[in-house]
């Protein structure tokens, strides 16, 4: 049998802050064509993770390997150029500027750096600029944020404002997206938008990594999960299986999840 | 967004060939040095507005920077003898050199601890010039720095030379509109705005802020090196952190971040001392409350006026027009 590749692996990732330990010896591999949840208490080093992937946060020990290479000693913004996209817990936007905007500083990393060669051939300046527009133009309509594209984004609604940030990120051409709590303070139809998104973009053969409190869209959109708590991994493996774990009841679902599930199945039948 | 940048393209062209017409009405030396310091405080805050205008990085930096180019081409020139021409392009080689330097601080500091370490690189040019007595002249300066031709054509008088810089602010404000309206400006933005979130798209902040102090400096030094060679006369009393703040001002009273507001804020503020001339021991406490008042009531400068009126205009004919 073929094994499935393995888009992302931590290994031994220890997160020391001062004396407190936020992270101890975690494991996981994140799978190609499979969407990974990292679930778990307020606290339990999820954030953490994800800023030791993407290098805002460096683990104090232990590797982060992405396609198998090494990338634990490699700069935030080398890591992203390789394929590593992010969006965050509070929204980080360039808040003064338009959606349009956002999107085209989230695509230019892959232009030229050099700013001579920009400025002695105009050719090339244009060029850029017009390929970098028409895959913004593209990835709104994709997102459904077309008509919002020169509304300044501090402007626009906490929803709307999740989306752009998403928008921004799919501008860099991302293998692997993480996603911090993609759910969290969006409404009921907000939500669904954006799962239904969030699927789409996984179908065009991006890989996600997202960490997440709401239980529903972790039980619908997951393939694998992740139980941290306390900052050691509890529990992994596939959404079933978590959600019948003792351990993860007792420590992050609670009792009442449980009884809430088996009356739902109930009802069900 | 288009047309808003297209006519702020008309305003600028308008405030250059005004400047360009005010010499030949006027035939006073005394207000043609005043138009030739206008037009390079133009260029100096072009580049200031790199970094503290778009990057958000207060740099009081700046008088250190203007120093080292004056210094540096008033030295060469008149010591060695070297074409001011080439000796310009030495004291634009040296602010790349400064930028780099310079920039390096911002890296690791930000806020107030930035501004602190830029405004000591300002008293320590300063202290250099002003002991270095065998090079620079210390207090006493430098005079007889030269004039130079164009062509055939000599800059010997203030007026000549003003022509010749305005060219130069031409060209540099080509070269901002280029930089400032590409990604490049979006990128100095996005710092100022959110400098966490730059890292995570693939972007490299160091090089952005550097970049933007390396602008600032060459545009600095340049402006320092026109002042040298127009005023013939360089002394280290000149190059205090008043004047660091002096461009500051400019580019706050103007708008910051914006082309047409650098220029809008250097006519002003070089203005403003002669039109308050007649409130004699006054003029220093107007001036600042001046400054106070449109910081207060126009943090985006004066070119946002422009703005104001025009949205008040626009919402007065659209109630008219709905009822």
């Amino acid at each position: 049998m073929e094994q499935t590749q393995v888009v992302l692996e931590v290994q031994n990732l220890v997160k020391r802050f001062d004396g407190l330990v936020a992270v101890d010896n975690l494991n996981f591999k994140v799978k190609k064509g499979r969407i990974h949840a990292l679930i778990g208490p307020n606290g339990a080093g999820k954030t953490t993770t994800v800023n030791m992937i993407t290098g805002d946060n460096p683990q104090t020990e232990g590797e982060v390997l992405f396609y198998g290479k090494s990338i634990s000693k490699m700069p935030i913004y080398e890591r992203a150029s390789l394929g590593i996209g992010r969006t965050f817990q509070n929204i980080k936007l360039f808040s003064t500027m338009t959606v349009m905007e956002n999107l085209l500083i989230g695509g230019q990393g892959k232009t030229t750096q050099n700013l001579l060669k920009y400025l002695a051939n105009f050719k090339l300046a244009q060029r850029e600029e017009r390929q970098l527009r028409e895959k913004a133009e593209e990835i709104l309509n994709f997102i459904g944020m077309y008509k919002y594209k020169d509304e300044q984004v501090s402007n626009l609604a906490y929803g709307r404002q999740k989306m752009t940030e998403l928008g921004r990120t799919l501008m860099g051409d991302p293998k692997l997206i993480l996603l911090d709590e993609p759910a969290a303070g969006l409404n009921p139809s907000e939500r669904k938008e954006f799962i239904d998104i969030i699927q789409k973009v996984f179908e065009n053969n991006v890989d996600m990594f997202l960490i997440e409190h709401n239980m529903d869209v972790v039980m619908n959109l997951s393939h694998d999960i992740t139980v941290l708590n306390f900052g050691c991994k509890i529990a992994e493996g596939d959404p079933k299986s978590i959600l019948e774990n003792e351990e993860v009841i007792s420590a992050y679902l609670g009792e009442g999840y449980r009884k809430q599930m088996k009356k739902e199945a109930g009802q069900d039948a | 967004m288009k047309r808003i940048a297209n006519r702020q393209y008309l305003w600028i062209g308008a405030i250059f060939v005004v400047l360009a017409l005010v010499p030949l009405f006027i035939d006073n030396n005394y207000y043609i040095t005043i138009l030739n310091q206008m037009v390079i405080n133009m260029i100096v805050v072009f580049g200031l507005n790199f970094i503290t205008g778009l990057t958000g990085q207060m740099n009081l930096g700046t008088a250190g920077i203007y120093a080292i180019g004056a210094y540096t081409s008033a030295l060469l020139s008149k010591n060695f003898g070297i074409s001011p021409w080439l000796t310009m392009m030495a004291a634009i080689c040296a602010g790349f050199l400064l930028g780099r330097g310079l920039g390096y601080p911002s890296l690791k500091m930000k806020g107030v601890y930035l501004s602190l370490t830029t405004l000591a690189f300002t008293e320590i040019v300063r202290i250099f010039a002003t002991n270095l007595i065998d090079i620079t002249g210390g207090t006493q300066g430098i005079n007889d720095i030269p004039r130079f031709a164009v062509g055939p054509v000599m800059l010997d008088t203030n007026t000549k030379y003003f022509y010749f810089i305005l060219v130069v602010a031409v060209l540099v404000c080509l070269l901002s509109i280029r930089i400032v309206y590409s990604k490049w400006g979006r990128e100095f933005r996005a710092v100022r705005d959110n400098a966490d979130a730059i890292e995570s798209l693939g972007l490299d902040i160091k090089k952005i802020k550097i970049r933007a102090f390396t602008l600032a400096a060459m545009y600095g030094t340049l402006g320092g090196a026109l002042y040298a060679h127009f005023n013939s006369y360089i002394t280290s009393l000149s190059f205090t952190t008043d004047l660091s703040i002096n461009y500051v001002i400019i580019l706050m009273v103007g708008g910051i971040g914006s082309i047409l507001g650098n220029m809008v804020g250097a006519v002003v503020v070089t203005l403003l001392p002669e039109l308050l001339r007649f409130l004699g021991d006054y003029y220093q406490i107007t001036y600042c409350i001046l400054v106070l008042i449109s910081a207060l009531f126009l943090p985006n400068g004066l070119v946002s006026i422009y703005g104001k009126i025009t949205g008040l205009l626009n919402k007065g004919s659209s109630a008219e027009g709905g009822e």
